[in-house]
């Protein structure tokens, strides 16, 4: 591992910029997600900053059910991120589409067929301390030594 | 008819300053705005065709997902349509539980409305108080019924759990301490000289507009129409409600509102707590066929359903009709409208406190 | 403008802020016991009862599974949505979470159910796949056939003479199965429930 390398790691490590982008859910995810930031949770003290830019992103948080109206837009969204990048998939909605995949809804999940998601959060809505365990997974496991795995 | 319009400016439906997709298009001369549409349709899930043909243990959760922020009155609407169809009275307890458990739902959407409004004039140190004081109030939901946002706390005839007297105390003496801490912001609020040049005399939306576009909820009441539908609900009668309004029509009026409503949400659970009657928290009771139109009071205005059921308690037809959409409407084309800046937008917008999921379903 | 920093200066020299400002520590975020989790066993033996996938709101998140040691119910991640239905509804208290089991327990309450079976005659085409699906009817006649028919009079329902004919509806679960197997959507299960309590005690409030 080259030096500059193990620089990047570590910075990498410490300073997460984080965009949402809701695709068709209740509320009840993104409030999650906003609770975060309170200062009981404090996810600035871990370096994640919640940004809401596609174009800083890092990590970006997928919540819904993807709705017709999200066709070919989030897409669009995840190719502006620059590499390297994660998605995380919020609740039960970008899963399995929660209660709203049955006969009739207009939902089309899970979100993994439209872009690749790379740790899934379980719940209905997560608890602040799941979505805060998720992004801290993903630090270590899609950004350490990105640029040797990916020449 | 033509107009000169220099530049049009989308905002969304990415935005850091917007919760939820939405797309509004402003129409800027200079950087004053002359026109703005709204565009929705990035929440479409189909609620209520999925609700159609289910019974009320499934539509109650459904209910709930209309709107994440504000599942309480939701669930609680639903139910007592379902009781009103169908003949079932509730023991009196369950009545004051479920007013417990409503106002500490809109007490935390009010919080989370009010610093959302804080995040967007970059007033971040009290948008992380009321966040911080949000969560309190969140602890004391999660302690009544068990989870943080969406509870399911009400069923037909009743409520699921009851609260035992230790927890009574310890509500009561949170609540002390949220009463103490929310009186200290809402006057960092009220007395900011920053927070008034960003908030008095932008977003006017003065009464007989808000009339025309039928404004609900607090964004009406900063109007001065004092309307609530908590009036014709019978427990809050009890209780003695009488709504808050203030007369400055602009963006601090809505946001004060929303201040006064919290504090006057305290008091209503210290009188429910303080005559909770004993007894059962579930009365029993089958959901029969029949319909109705039902309303009741979200955090963000009037909420209702009409609802028709066959024999066997299953939802025939739903439809519900949700605050947002009406202030979403006065929003974009009266307060909007004359603002002095591109930055006065995102802040008018989000103190008309929207909720796209509830307004698309 | 003086006076806004006369206010900030007072804000400041509160003893609270001076006490968070030295002595600020956050405290450890922990899951309270009462937070009603994903059900996870008692370690009960699990009777298959199946009000568990009766009352479930969302689609494919609990299901009774028989494996070495028995029946037992597993939830799936990812479909769950943490309702706690099945804690409140299961007759032998085998799942729990949060505290629900235990007011269940401290409060006398309950969930009363009853079940109709209405088969759209119709729609019906007599396929059989309703009555091999029924998970009670596995247990009752367990060589039931792939067209329904069984010569056992116990079972909920059976195809006779290419039509479907209940005869227990007593028996029924409303476990909903029949309904997902269904290719035309001809048979439905209404299922009525109500909360019910047992009147308490006056001292114990």
């Amino acid at each position: 591992m080259t030096i500059l390398q193990r620089i990047k790691n570590k910075v990498r490590a410490r300073s997460i910029h984080v965009a949402y982008v809701d695709v068709g859910s209740c509320n009840g995810c993104d409030i999650e997600v906003l609770a975060c930031l309170a200062p009981r949770y404090d996810i600035e003290q871990y370096g994640i900053f919640v940004h809401n830019n596609p174009r800083e992103a890092d990590v970006l948080l997928v919540i819904g059910a993807y709705t017709p109206g999200w066709e070919e837009k989030l897409a669009m969204v995840w190719e502006k991120i620059p590499d390297p990048k994660a998605a995380v998939a919020i609740g039960n909605c970008p899963i399995s589409g929660c209660l709203f995949n049955r006969r009739e809804s207009f939902v089309d999940p899970p979100v993994k067929k439209h872009i690749p998601i790379a740790a899934e959060v379980p719940g209905c809505p997560p608890r602040p301390t799941e979505i805060l365990q998720a992004i801290l997974s993903v630090r270590d496991s899609v950004f350490a030594n990105w640029e040797e795995e990916h020449p | 008819m033509k107009r000169t319009v220099d530049v049009n400016i989308p905002l969304g439906p990415i935005h850091p300053c917007f919760k939820e997709p939405v797309r509004l298009k402003c129409e800027a001369k200079g950087e004053r705005i002359v026109g703005v549409e709204v565009e929705l349709g990035y929440m479409k899930k189909g609620i209520e065709r999925i609700m159609k043909g289910r019974p009320w243990q499934e539509v109650m959760f459904l209910a709930e997902r209309v709107c994440g922020i504000c599942s309480v009155i939701h669930n609680m609407v639903f139910i007592e349509a379902m009781e009103q169809i169908s003949g079932i009275s509730v023991p009196p307890r369950a009545a004051y539980l479920r007013v417990i458990a409503n106002e500490l739902d809109r007490m935390q959407s009010h919080l989370l409305a009010n610093f959302s409004y804080c995040y967007t004039i970059e007033h971040e140190t009290l948008g992380m108080y009321l966040l911080d004081l949000r969560e309190q109030v969140m602890d004391e939901l999660e302690h009544l019924t068990g989870a943080r946002v969406t509870c399911a706390y009400i069923i037909p005839g009743g409520v699921r759990c009851d609260i035992p007297r230790p927890d009574a105390e310890l509500l009561q003496t949170s609540l002390d301490r949220i009463e103490r801490d929310l009186r200290r912001y809402s006057g960092m609020f009220a007395d900011g000289p920053m927070i008034a040049l960003r908030s008095r005399g932008v977003g006017i939306l003065t009464q007989e507009a808000a009339q025309q576009a039928h404004a609900v909820g607090p964004t009406a009441r900063a109007s001065g129409i004092a309307a609530d539908c908590r009036l014709n609900h019978p427990t809050y009668r009890q209780l003695g409600f009488v709504p808050v309004s203030r007369k400055d029509h602009d963006n601090y009026a809505r946001v004060m509102v929303r201040f006064d409503e919290v504090v006057q949400s305290i008091g209503l659970i210290r009188k429910c707590l303080q005559d909770l009657p004993k007894g059962v928290i579930r009365g029993g009771g089958v959901c029969k066929a029949g319909e109705t139109r039902y309303s009741g009071e979200a955090p963000r205005g009037e909420l209702t359903y009409f609802i028709k059921s066959d024999e066997y308690g299953r939802i025939v037809d739903i439809q519900i009709q949700t605050p947002s959409i009406m202030n979403i409407e006065a929003c974009c084309h009266e307060m909007i409208l004359g603002a002095d800046s591109i930055a006065d937008v995102t802040s008018t917008f989000v103190s008309a406190d929207p909720c796209v999921a509830c307004t698309e379903r | 403008m003086g006076q806004s920093l006369i206010w900030y200066l007072k804000e400041f020299a509160r003893i609270e802020w001076i006490k968070k400002f030295l002595f600020a520590k956050t405290a450890p975020l922990v899951t309270p016991s009462y937070f009603r989790g994903f059900p996870e066993p008692t370690g009960k033996i699990c009777q298959n009862a199946l009000f568990c996938m009766m009352v479930c709101p969302a689609p494919g998140a609990i299901e009774v599974v028989h494996d070495e040691d028995g029946w037992i119910p597993r939830i799936h991640k990812g479909h769950c949505i943490r309702c706690g239905f099945c804690v409140e509804a299961c007759p032998n208290g085998i799942l729990k979470s949060g505290r629900i089991l235990e007011t269940k327990e401290r409060e006398g309450t309950s969930l009363l159910f009853s079940f109709r079976i209405a088969i759209d005659l119709e729609l019906c085409t007599g396929c059989g796949n309703c009555c091999t699906a029924c998970p009670v009817n596995k247990v009752i006649d367990a060589q039931m056939g792939a067209g329904g028919h069984s010569s056992n009079d116990e079972v909920i329902m059976r195809v006779q003479e290419g039509d479907i004919v209940v005869i227990h509806e007593d028996k029924c679960t409303g476990c909903k199965t029949c309904e997902v197997s269904c290719p035309t959507g001809a048979i439905r299960i209404a299922r009525i429930l109500e909360g019910y309590q047992q009147p308490v005690q006056e001292e114990s409030q």
